[in-house]
């Protein structure tokens, strides 16, 4: 009898070559390319939009001389912020009746004013609702004391010429990096959770294909299910590593082709144990995450008969994933208590949360026990699938039991 | 015993969703030989064999493979054709051969040597880079056999091997079985179709709404019959009628029964003696048809000429 790494290196290696010998890999491979293109662009287009839908507008109803001191102020303050900081100003000839004018003005849905200046730099008013007071009412605040600070130095005849700052460049800042910590560790959370969901899904349409065409039946007279389980993972890992490291190469190239590699080093952003075993830990989660989702994913997505089943036996998996993902967020967020530790224990959440943890915290030996505790975790979701594949797909009840797959490990 | 037995099987059981497919089964296939189970479709023979291998665990009962009480620990000297054949289609005939002898254990690289071996010396060595899905039926059919011998296995099980299969191929298929079994294989089949049996096996197991009607030689299960007597007589009466046997029965000119138990001879000098004018006279040995037929029922017998799922895709 072959033993189970044998037997299961035998899956593997044809699971492996059949995929990267076929037009799905290509996709695979582009993946990455689709799915940042479309979600930068989406995400530019979207966020420029929404913002510049977002930002109010207020209409400057006062003299000429005070219109154009405050549009100057807009525009020195924009100059070092960004042009979406600040509201928009419009600037409208005073009627007779400037109070009257104000409320006409906001209630005309298509000049879409959120409050109305009337008045003069020193006396001004502002009309519009309370609940502007926080956002246009304090910008506008800004606005008009500019403004009016120009307006005195200009009548003073004083001008100040901008000075600009001397900068003692340090390593690091640990406000600044424990910000940009706390960012990448949900960063390396997203991509894992994101690669292990489209490569479960990938595996699982792959076995139903070979339940389709029967070949899971010469499989299973062949070796233990439990290979064919642990072969289809590790493969689907191989071909997601080779991906991983082709996209690697490429980029790395990139990197040194331009430079950039030398200014990418320097920047005082490291995790925090390090980045050589941050890289290892995060293959390391990567691999356990993608183990336990796919051992889960394999079971019960196992009992769809064809493909398009695949997607409605799958969706409470990825619900619950959105879940795990969550969860493993407190392990980022939270400063202790026990939603951290549900998270680092929970085994579908453990990886996400202990990549978040190799970024914030410098021990090792918390890893060492949670790979220990996830490898554990996949033996057991392997061998639950395969009882439960053999239960309702292969129709075979009687002896089954989580230990066969050790004793199989065994011999 | 064991030692000389390549299958042994007691008390096998197994029933899905709360219905018997198979009650207590007992086998035992000498080592060797040619072992047919003969049963019409839904008789319960895939589900043994499936429970042989290992590939469901019956209810109750147990069995040995090669004196392996977990067949899997004897997966690198088994072969098995499954009914419903599984390949992946976008393989290379070479190696998909290949592919299935490593999940026996076989180096691929043997493998492949092995597989093209087969290819050419079978007259399909044009196909030896060609993918499964570029093949006919029956041609893929030969090539899961080809994987399932590819790793020399001692023992070969084959479930319904002929189903989908031309006249042609289905005779190129008894040969191979032929040669693996003078090569010391074991070779055990499940069958719908007597004559397939009737030719190849030296035993037979059958067996009708899972259970086991008759186990033994071919030999034995037509000696259970008596010889048949076709006789065609110029004269339609006569005292001779009294010589024949009360069982006798008119097939068309002809009488037809068993040969009695007291000789031929007697019942010839009857006959002519009483002036029956013998025209035609044939005392034939039964067919395993006509065994399976006394053994399993009339009803059982039908159904063996039912094509089978399989057979029923090949016509469509």
């Amino acid at each position: 009898m072959m033993s189970l790494f044998e037997a299961s290196w035998v899956i593997a290696r044809r699971d492996f070559v059949a995929t990267v010998y076929s037009r799905t890999f290509i996709i695979f491979l582009l993946m990455p390319v689709f799915l940042f293109g479309v979600a930068f662009a989406a995400g530019q287009a979207g966020e420029n939009a929404d913002r510049e839908a977002q930002q109010a507008q207020v209409a400057l109803v006062a003299d000429s001389q005070t219109a154009a001191a405050l549009q100057q102020a807009r525009e020195t303050l924009t100059a070092h912020t960004s042009e979406l900081s600040f509201p928009r100003l419009r600037a409208i000839a005073p009627a007779e009746r400037p109070a009257i004018q104000a409320r006409a003005l906001l209630a005309d849905e298509a000049g879409g004013y959120s409050a109305v200046f009337t008045g003069t730099l020193d006396h001004p008013i502002l009309t519009g609702p309370a609940k502007i007071d926080d956002s246009v009412g304090r910008r506008m605040q800004l606005i008009l004391d500019e403004a009016r600070t120009r307006s005195a130095l200009s009548n003073a005849h004083v001008s100040i010429a901008p000075v600009g700052f001397g900068r003692v460049l340090t390593q690091e800042a640990a406000g600044n990096l424990r910000s940009v910590r706390h960012l990448m560790a949900r960063g390396a959370q997203i991509v894992i959770f994101t690669v292990t969901l489209l490569l479960a899904t990938m595996m699982v349409t792959n076995l139903i294909e070979e339940k389709s065409n029967k070949v899971i039946e010469v499989l299973a007279a062949c070796v233990p299910l439990d290979s064919v389980f642990i072969g289809k993972l590790v493969a689907t890992l191989g071909v997601s590593l080779l991906g991983l490291a082709l996209w690697s190469g490429i980029l790395g190239i990139l990197y040194l082709f331009t430079q950039v590699l030398a200014d990418w080093v320097s920047v005082p952003v490291a995790p925090a144990i390090g980045w050589p075993i941050f890289i290892v830990l995060a293959l390391l989660y990567f691999a356990a995450n993608f183990m336990l989702l796919g051992a889960i994913f394999l079971g019960v997505g196992a009992q769809a008969s064809n493909v398009k089943e695949i997607q409605t036996i799958s969706m409470p998996i990825t619900i619950m994933q959105v879940m795990v993902l969550l969860l493993a967020g407190t392990a980022v967020s939270a400063g202790g208590g026990f939603l951290p530790w549900a998270a680092y224990l929970f085994p579908l959440s453990s990886p996400l949360s202990m990549i978040a943890l190799a970024v914030q915290s410098d021990s090792l030996w918390p890893h060492l026990l949670a790979l220990a505790w996830q490898l554990l975790w996949v033996a057991i979701f392997v061998r639950l699938a395969t009882i439960l594949f053999r239960q309702t797909v292969m129709k075979s009840g009687g002896r089954t039991s989580l230990l066969p797959m050790l004793r199989s490990r065994r011999a | 015993m064991q030692g000389h037995l390549a299958i042994e099987a007691h008390g096998l059981v197994k029933s899905f969703d709360g219905k018997d497919a198979v009650r207590g089964i007992d086998l035992a296939v000498p080592e060797g030989s040619i072992y047919g189970i003969l049963g019409p479709n839904g008789a319960g023979k895939t589900t043994i064999l499936r429970m042989l291998l290992g590939i469901i665990e019956p209810d109750s009962g147990r069995r040995a493979l090669l004196g392996h009480e977990r067949p899997l620990e004897a997966a690198k000297i088994v072969g098995y054709l499954p009914e419903e054949r599984g390949l992946y289609p976008a393989m290379t005939t070479r190696e998909a051969i290949a592919f299935m002898g490593a999940l026996r254990g076989l180096p691929l690289e043997v493998g492949r040597k092995r597989g093209e071996i087969l290819l050419r010396e079978n007259g399909l060595g044009d196909y030896v880079d060609k993918p499964i899905k570029t093949l006919s039926k029956g041609m893929a059919q030969t090539i899961q056999l080809f994987g399932t011998i590819v790793h020399k296995p001692k023992l070969v099980v084959l479930d319904e091997p002929f189903s989908g299969l031309d006249a042609i191929n289905q005779g190129r298929l008894e040969h191979l079985i032929r040669d693996e079994a003078a090569a010391g294989t074991t070779i055990i089949f499940s069958t719908h179709v007597i004559h397939h049996a009737e030719r190849l096996c030296e035993r037979i197991a059958i067996i009708a709404a899972g259970q086991i009607r008759f186990e033994g030689l071919v030999a034995e299960a037509r000696d259970r019959l008596r010889p048949q007597v076709r006789l065609k007589t110029r004269n339609s009466d006569g005292p001779w009628r009294e010589a024949l046997p009360a069982a006798a029965r008119r097939d068309g000119d002809f009488w037809q029964f068993e040969s009695p138990r007291s000789g031929i001879e007697p019942l010839l000098k009857a006959l002519i003696d009483g002036g029956a004018g013998i025209e035609e006279l044939s005392i034939e040995r039964p067919g395993l048809h006509d065994a399976f037929v006394a053994i399993a029922g009339e009803a059982a017998a039908r159904e063996m000429e039912k094509p089978s799922q399989t057979e029923l895709e090949v016509a469509a």
